[in-house]
Order: C-alpha cells, then structure tokens, then sequence
C-alpha cells in the first residue's frame, strides 16, 4: 500500500475512499483476539453452565436432563432458601449502609477546607482486598476480641457476644465490615456528583434563608440522583455477588447461617460436587443480577434522554 | 455549623481508622508475647519478623512471584486485546461493529459464578489446571470486556483526520496503531491497567478454583489458607500476612486516586 501512494501520487485523490475501505477489510483481525477470548472463557462456559443446571450432574459421569428439578430444590431446600434471604439482607444492608454513609461523608466534606484529608481515613479501605477486610474484622469481632474489649471498657452491653455464631446476627456484622471498606468509594462518587452541580441556585437557595438540611433535602438530593443511580446500582450488583469477606470469615457456617447463595453456589459445586444444583444458583443469580442492571441502565438512559 | 462537621467527620474518621490501628498493632506483636485480652494496646514491633513468618508459612514468596506476575501480565494483555477491539470498531470501522462491542462487553454481565464450573471441567481436561498460563489466560479474559468499553469510548473521541493522516503518510495499519493510536490513549490505557491489576490482585474466586500448588496460586487464597490453617495459635502472623497483602493496593490506590475515581464514575456498573 505505502508503495502505491509513492509510486502514483494521483491516487491520493481517492484518499478519503480508501481508508474505510483498507480498514474495513483489516477490521476483523483486530478485533478478532477480544471476541475469542470471550466467546471462549465467557460466553462457552456461561452456555454450559446454563444447560447444566437442568440436570443432574456430580462433575464425573455425564450430565443427565432432569428439568426444573435443581430449581425446584433451590426454592425448597431450607439451607438454600436461608441463603437467599441472607443474600437478600446483603441487597438491602448494602445499598442503605454504604450508600447513607457515602453520602453523609461527601456533603460534610465537600466545599470542607481539609476536605480531602479528612476524607482519606473511608477512601484507605477501599484499597483493601476483601479478604484482607475479612481477616481484619475476623480478628475484631472474635469473641471477647477488640470489639467486646471496646465495648466492655466503655461498660456498654455485649461485651462477650459471639458475633459471628449466630444468624442473622453474623451476616449483619459482616455486611457492617462491608460498609466500612465501601462507604468510601461511595463518597468519592457522591463528591464527583456534588462537584456537577452548578453552584449559582445553591448560592440563591442560600440567600433565600436554606441552610443545613433544608438546603441538602431540596437542592442537593434531587440533583444528585444521576450519581445516586449508579451508587445504588454498583451497591447491588456487588452485593448480589457478596463472596470473599464471607469466605474469609465464617465460610457461610456455622452450619449454612451466614451463607449467601454466592457460597453455596460454591459449595454445591466444589464442596459438595452437585454441579446442577450449583449451576442452576448460578443462574439464578445471574438473571436477578441482569434484571438488576437494566433496571439500572435504563434509568441511566432515562436520565439522559430528558437531558436531550 | 463548620465546627459540628468537622467534630463529625473527626469522630467518624477515627472510628473508621480503629480496625487499621488494630490491624498495624497487632500484627506488630511477637507471636509469643501476642495476649488476646489486651489487643488494644501496642506491645513491641515485631512486624518485620512476622512478615516473614507470614511469607515462610503460606510460601508467600512463590505466590507473591505469580501473584505479580498475573496482576502485571494479564492487564497489560487485555489492554491491548481491548484496544484492538476499539480500534477495529471504532477506528477501521468494522462491519457491524456496535454488535460486535455489545458482543464484546456483553462479557462484563455474567457474574464469576456462571463461568467457574466450567472453566474448571475445562482447565481439569485441557491441562491449563493449576497452571501459571492458565491464570493469566481466564484473568485477561476476564479483563477484556471493560478494556474494549474504555478503548471504545476513548478512540471515539479521536478525530477521524488523524487517521486518513496516518493512511497517507504511508502508514500500514498496524502501525498506526501502535505508534499513533496506543501512544494517544496512554492516559486511558493506565487507568484500565490500574484498575484490573487491583482487580487481579485482589482476586479470590478464581484462584480458589483454578489452581491449587504453592507456586501457581495466587496470594489471596494463599492467605485464607494461612488464616485456617494457623486459626488463633498466631494471629499476628495472619495480621501480618493480612497487612502484606494489602499494601501493593494501597499504595497503588493512592497514588493513583484519581484514576480510580474516574474509572469508577466510567466503567463498573
């Protein structure tokens, strides 16, 4: 091609032609790599996993088709329907706690002086894998540990509670370690939402006599729901998948109390090698996380059509 | 007013940095001077000898090789595979490329759950179980979607002159890309980079399920295996094995905040 250009420079008159058509004809081979390897390690196994989880099948012999029957389990079997409640709790734990706490942290820190400093105690863990937060809280909430030594200095109550021995209790605790390592990135996101509204209304607002909370209820929240949209969105996609600080800390026990069916997918799977039952949770989780994600999406799309 | 939000935000912050406290402390206490009565209070600076406790009992250092070797090379296979997706669609433009994106990010939606059995079966039959490349491969895999989202919207916004520029000075299409596009999208290319290696880094699951051996597993089941393991008897030694861990993160995080925040406001939903 580079010899064509030099040898017979009319040709460049076609020049507005031709990239399109070189390029076209050379798209697919760049493209080629990222539709591979997803359709092979995403899209193969996804099919897979789905056609699984309408049989019965322990990982060894081949699958055999028995219908609905994993699903059916999954709704009756008490083990499984306490993991849904407690991936339930998660849902609602995590887009109240994270969020209302995201939120308090960035008003109060936004226009704030030493606003980015005193915002770096949330933002820190946030770095932290989840894992290293379960091993963390593991160490706090054990019994008798920091949290009941903290408690009974203060003579408060609780001081010897078993806190991740019982449900619902454990799961509670659990979501509140989430919380802490979340509730950063959530103000970091609101902090982005406030920095977008203009401050001209705000400044009248203010000089029509709103202040503190007025101010917030009726001109910052109603501005902030775009960015609102996607915390609360991030909140319960992450929450849907709740798995390592979970893991970490009580392995879904004792016995199934603080399982969240992100575990006992797992478990089913690799533990107990009911490949069905753990594909059909599987399945079930995805579907409720993709009916999650559009709702959320076209909310966001929503938003922007009034926008234009 | 600005003096109740800041006694707030003061009082909140402390209470937010408790666990962090309690986590530096205690891991610095010598495993046989460690009192579970007294966790509040610091006793000596261990921490040194920990970490290398913590390394010497969970092998850390054949993990932490792997570990660093999945977070660095995995990322920076996606973030090409991606960027020669946005370039085809985008840029050469690809016969039915919004399909092929939608395709393409598609991958993003199913959750690690859907995929791991499979991958297992697969892994156990084609010999990638429990293998080095074998991670790196199912992590690039999984990068790959929000790499093409970002390179995408990026290359978009590139002008198109830039490339019929390109085309007749006499650049084949391969150069283009890596002498004109890559080097444009530098600043996009980072924060993908940051963010899956964080991703990578941080990751349970599939190492959980894909690997099994001291030198192909990666070190965040490493470390669960030494809390288990090691329960109690010396919990300094997983603090400080906890603390090991997460200090690449940190450091990468705040070095690099603003990248994350914009890759947040930008990608994960």
């Amino acid at each position: 091609m580079t010899s064509t250009i030099e040898r017979s420079p009319v040709k460049v008159r076609a020049r507005s032609q031709r990239p399109d058509r070189t390029g076209a004809r050379a798209a697919p081979l760049f493209g080629l790599p990222a539709v591979a390897v997803v359709a092979l390690l995403l899209y193969l196994p996804f099919l897979w996993t789905t056609y699984v989880s309408f049989t019965s099948y322990d990982g060894l012999a081949s699958p055999v088709w028995s219908g609905l029957a994993n699903y059916k389990a999954m709704f009756s079997d008490p083990d499984l329907v306490g993991a849904l409640v407690n991936t339930l709790l998660w849902v609602v734990g995590m887009v109240t706690l994270p969020v209302a706490l995201g939120l308090l942290v960035a008003v109060l820190t936004y226009g704030h002086k030493w606003g980015t400093w005193l915002r770096l105690p949330f933002l820190l863990p946030y770095a932290i894998s989840g894992v290293a937060v379960g091993v963390i809280w593991g160490f706090v909430l054990q019994p008798d540990g920091a949290l009941g030594q903290a408690l009974g200095f203060f003579g408060l109550p609780g001081a010897h509670t078993g806190w991740l021995q019982a449900g619902p209790g454990n799961t509670i605790m659990m979501i509140i370690a989430v919380t802490w390592q979340a509730a950063g990135v959530n103000a970091l996101l609101f902090v982005v939402g406030l920095q977008s509204i203009p401050s001209e209304p705000l400044e009248a607002a203010r000089l029509d006599g709103a202040d503190g909370f007025k101010l917030f209820r009726f001109h910052l929240w109603p501005q902030l729901r775009p960015i609102t949209t996607v915390v609360v969105g991030l909140s319960i996609v992450g929450s849907l998948k709740t798995f390592d600080v979970v893991w970490v800390m009580t392995q879904g026990g004792p016995g199934t109390s603080s399982e969240t069916l992100a575990l006992s997918m797992y478990k089913e799977t690799f533990v107990l090698n009911d490949y069905g039952q753990g594909a059909a949770i599987a399945l079930f989780l995805s579907l409720v996380t993709f009916a999650a994600s559009i709702l959320y999406l076209r909310y966001q799309l929503g938003d922007a059509r009034e926008q234009g | 007013m600005s003096r109740v939000k800041t006694a707030v935000l003061i009082v909140l912050g402390l209470l937010w940095l408790a666990p962090v406290y309690l986590l530096v402390v205690n891991a610095s206490k010598s495993v046989d001077g460690y009192d579970a009565k007294t966790v509040w209070k610091p006793a000596g600076f261990d921490l040194f000898a920990n970490f290398g406790d913590a390394w010497s009992k969970a092998a850390l250092s054949d993990t932490l090789v792997s570990t660093t070797m999945y977070s660095v090379i995995a990322p920076v296979l996606a973030v090409l595979v991606g960027a020669a997706a946005g370039y085809a669609i985008v840029v050469l433009k690809l016969k039915r490329g919004f399909l092929w994106f939608v395709f393409i990010f598609g991958g993003t939606i199913f959750p690690l759950q859907m995929i791991l059995m499979p991958l297992f079966s697969g892994y156990a039959n084609s010999g990638l179980y429990d293998t080095r490349i074998g991670m790196i491969v199912v992590y690039t895999a999984i990068s790959v979607p929000f790499s093409a989202f970002v390179m995408r919207n990026f290359f978009t916004g590139i002008a198109r002159s830039v490339f019929e520029a390109a085309v007749v000075d006499g650049g084949g299409l391969f150069r283009i890309f890596r002498s004109i596009y890559l080097p444009m999208a530098g600043s996009a290319l980072a924060a993908i980079f940051i963010l899956q290696a964080t991703f990578v880094w941080n990751d349970l699951l599939l190492g959980l399920t894909l690997s099994q051996s001291d030198s192909v597993r990666p070190i965040m089941p490493a470390l669960t295996g030494l809390q288990s393991t090691y329960g109690g008897a010396a919990l300094p030694t997983v603090l400080a094995g906890g603390l090991l861990v997460s200090l690449p993160t940190v450091i990468l995080f705040l070095a690099a905040q603003r990248f994350f925040s914009r890759g947040l406001a930008l990608g994960q939903f």
